[in-house]
């Protein structure tokens, strides 16, 4: 669940201040895959990084898989950003250097302590099984470089299922895939979503906004 | 994070960017080699030099003064009451009475049973001193024995350890003889002499009669160039001889403990007695010149390690500059910026211990390397140890570590900039 109550983000850049979101409200429910449009530089990227731990510094109240962000320190932050959500960024951000395999086993390294960590065979295979889920149990060994677009965007939502979230946040998710890829990319959406998980997309692209269950629109720093 | 996890992606880190890691490495590996090479070569020497000047820690040996006033004002003849009073002497555990022979012994053939090639009308004469047996004790070989048994039986003997050593590597090659085997094979044999002889005409005693020596042992603490005998027959000679009662050469004060030394040195003279410092001084100079030198080199190599740690510090900067983004996405699946310093200085401490073990290997080749070349230049003179280098255990482990330690330390720099990237602005 996404609650977001009065979201205001400001930065100051050579010492103007410039208001970025203005007073957010947004919910989304378990089970519900919600889309945030707007035209860029609207917003939409900071949104998501509040709700997902990424970006501490605002005002307002959010409350995500039942944690009020602004009251974590940087370490709670990063364990809720370990097991409670799951990004999925338009460039894939996958490490390089790392096969498939090894970008998906990435938050089971840095389960927190006390969270009943498991042994890394135990971890590469949960590993391998969402790969598997995402029909790239075969290319588990592969480099992000050897992999397609499609394949890349796989990867990362396997690594961001790795730690079942019940929240998933995805930032323009199908922005530089194919219609076919973009298209597989929007099918696991779905069905995250039917599978009981909170599922917020930030994009502009119309066949992913085509399928949400609510379309919020983001502009000049607020929801319209 | 668990540490299998950091040292995986560490591992995967150093993989993806091995150039840079062997550059770092070797950076580490040429500080630590440095640093395995002059301690080993320091070790190396200073071993070579205690077996070549033996000096003794607890030994105090004392001699009449060169100018005296006689016992009333101190000093004077070393009696056995000085014998007695220098005993007394606070931390002084034990006191050896030594009297330089004064009848000549002389060799005129090589010892028995061993083939030394002996030259025709070749004498040596044996400087001799009668020590307490007890001085020697411990330098006995196995079922020899050490006090006076009167004119008819040999006499035992021991000889410098290191008398060997020069013979073989002087004498023998300068006079064509064979060379003699180990010290300890020696113990035991009988030298034919003759004692009242001397090869100065003028000190041959009236009365020449043939004699055998036995060595019973080596020692460190016999002088390099003379024999050493029991007391007792040293005085039985002297009597015999009808030479005049002139006091002990010397009495050698054994301390209780190294640190008694100073304190007991500073009482002889303030007897009014000598403390002839020639060995342990010689040991000791060359002690503190080899100390001092591999010192000196060890902190050259230290310093290696320091310009190491920077241009490991440089590397590891220029590569989390060049990885923001790959830190910020392993923020937003739950890095804390505790475990992104961990990751580079797990990074970094992975290149110390490559670079390290490397080092270890490399200087070991360069040791084995400068043992061939010493071996192939160098003269064969006495004491040339087989290897100038000592290594153990501990020293591969300081240099790793060494290694280690400076390769994190470099790395704290870079690890702190990598924690503190944000990971929202980076990312977007």
């Amino acid at each position: 669940m996404i609650a977001l109550r009065g979201i205001t983000k400001r930065f100051r850049d050579a010492g103007e201040e410039l208001v970025v979101l203005d007073r957010v409200d947004l919910d989304a429910r378990p089970g519900e895959l919600v889309a945030v449009v707007g035209p860029s530089g609207s917003g939409k990227s900071t949104l998501l990084y509040i709700a997902g731990g990424l970006d501490a510094d605002f005002e307002g109240e959010a409350i995500v898989a039942g944690r009020s962000l602004a009251t974590l320190g940087p370490r709670e932050r990063a364990a809720f950003r370990n097991s409670a959500v799951g990004f999925v960024f338009q460039s894939f951000n996958l490490l390089p250097a790392l096969t498939a395999l090894d970008n998906v086993m990435l938050p089971g390294l840095f389960a927190p302590a006390g969270s009943g960590r498991e042994s890394l065979a135990d971890l590469r295979a949960r590993a391998r099984a969402a790969l598997e889920r995402v029909d790239l149990g075969g290319k588990a060994d592969r480099r992000p470089a050897r992999l397609s677009g499609g394949e890349r965007q796989r990867v990362a939502i396997a690594r961001a299922l790795l730690a079942r979230p019940s929240v998933l946040l995805a930032d323009e998710p199908t922005g530089n895939l194919d219609t076919a890829s973009g298209a597989g990319v929007i099918g696991l959406f779905q069905e995250m979503a039917r599978g009981g998980m909170t599922v917020l997309v930030v994009t502009h692209e119309e066949r992913v906004s085509g399928v949400a269950s609510r379309v919020l629109h983001l502009e000049g720093g607020r929801i319209r | 994070m668990r540490p299998s996890g950091l040292l995986h992606l560490a591992g995967l880190n150093l993989r993806a960017g091995w150039k840079s890691a062997a550059l770092n490495a070797g950076a580490a590996c040429l500080g630590a080699a440095a640093l395995v090479f002059f301690v080993a070569l320091g070790l190396g020497v200073g071993e070579a030099a205690r077996r070549m000047f033996p000096g003794e820690t607890r030994l105090v040996d004392v001699v009449p003064p060169a100018v005296s006033l006689g016992p009333v004002l101190g000093g004077g003849q070393l009696d056995d009451e000085a014998v007695a009073r220098l005993a007394a002497i606070p931390g002084v555990e034990r006191a050896f009475r030594r009297l330089n022979c004064r009848v000549p012994i002389a060799a005129t053939r090589g010892p028995e049973g061993v083939s030394l090639n002996w030259p025709q009308g070749f004498t040596v004469q044996l400087p001799a001193v009668g020590i307490d047996p007890g001085l020697v004790a411990q330098d006995l070989g196995r079922g020899q024995w050490f006090e006076d048994r009167g004119p008819s039986q040999p006499i035992p003997f021991l000889a410098s350890r290191r008398v060997i050593e020069i013979y073989n590597k002087t004498i023998a090659p300068a006079w064509n003889l064979r060379r003699l085997p180990p010290g300890v094979a020696l113990v035991g044999v009988q030298f034919p002499v003759k004692v009242g002889f001397s090869i100065v005409p003028q000190k041959t005693e009236d009365r020449v009669v043939d004699g055998r020596l036995l060595l019973a042992g080596l020692s460190d603490r016999v002088p390099l160039y003379m024999v050493a005998l029991p007391l007792e027959t040293v005085r039985r000679l002297h009597q015999e001889y009808g030479k005049a009662d002139q006091g002990y050469s010397a009495v050698s004060l054994l301390a209780a403990l190294p640190d008694d030394v100073p304190r007991v040195a500073a009482a002889v003279r303030r007897m009014g007695f000598a403390v002839d410092e020639g060995d342990r001084a010689m040991a000791e100079r060359v002690g503190t010149v080899v100390s001092l030198t591999a010192g000196a080199l060890a902190l050259l190599a230290l310093l290696m390690c320091g310009l190491a740690a920077l241009a490991i510090a440089q590397s590891l900067s220029a590569s989390v500059r060049a990885r923001t983004k790959e830190i910020a996405i392993l923020q937003a699946v739950g890095a804390t910026a505790g475990d992104v310093r961990a990751l580079v200085l797990a990074e970094a401490g992975l290149l110390g211990l490559a670079g390290g073990a490397a080092g270890a290997l490399l200087s070991r080749l360069a040791a084995l390397g400068a043992d061939a070349l010493a071996a192939r230049l160098l003269p064969d003179f006495p004491f040339r140890p087989e290897s100038f280098f000592a290594f153990s255990p501990w020293l591969y482990l300081v240099a790793i570590g060494v290694a280690v330690a400076s390769a994190v330390l470099g790395a704290l720099g870079p690890a702190a900039i990598a924690a503190g990237v944000d990971p929202a602005r980076t990312i977007s």
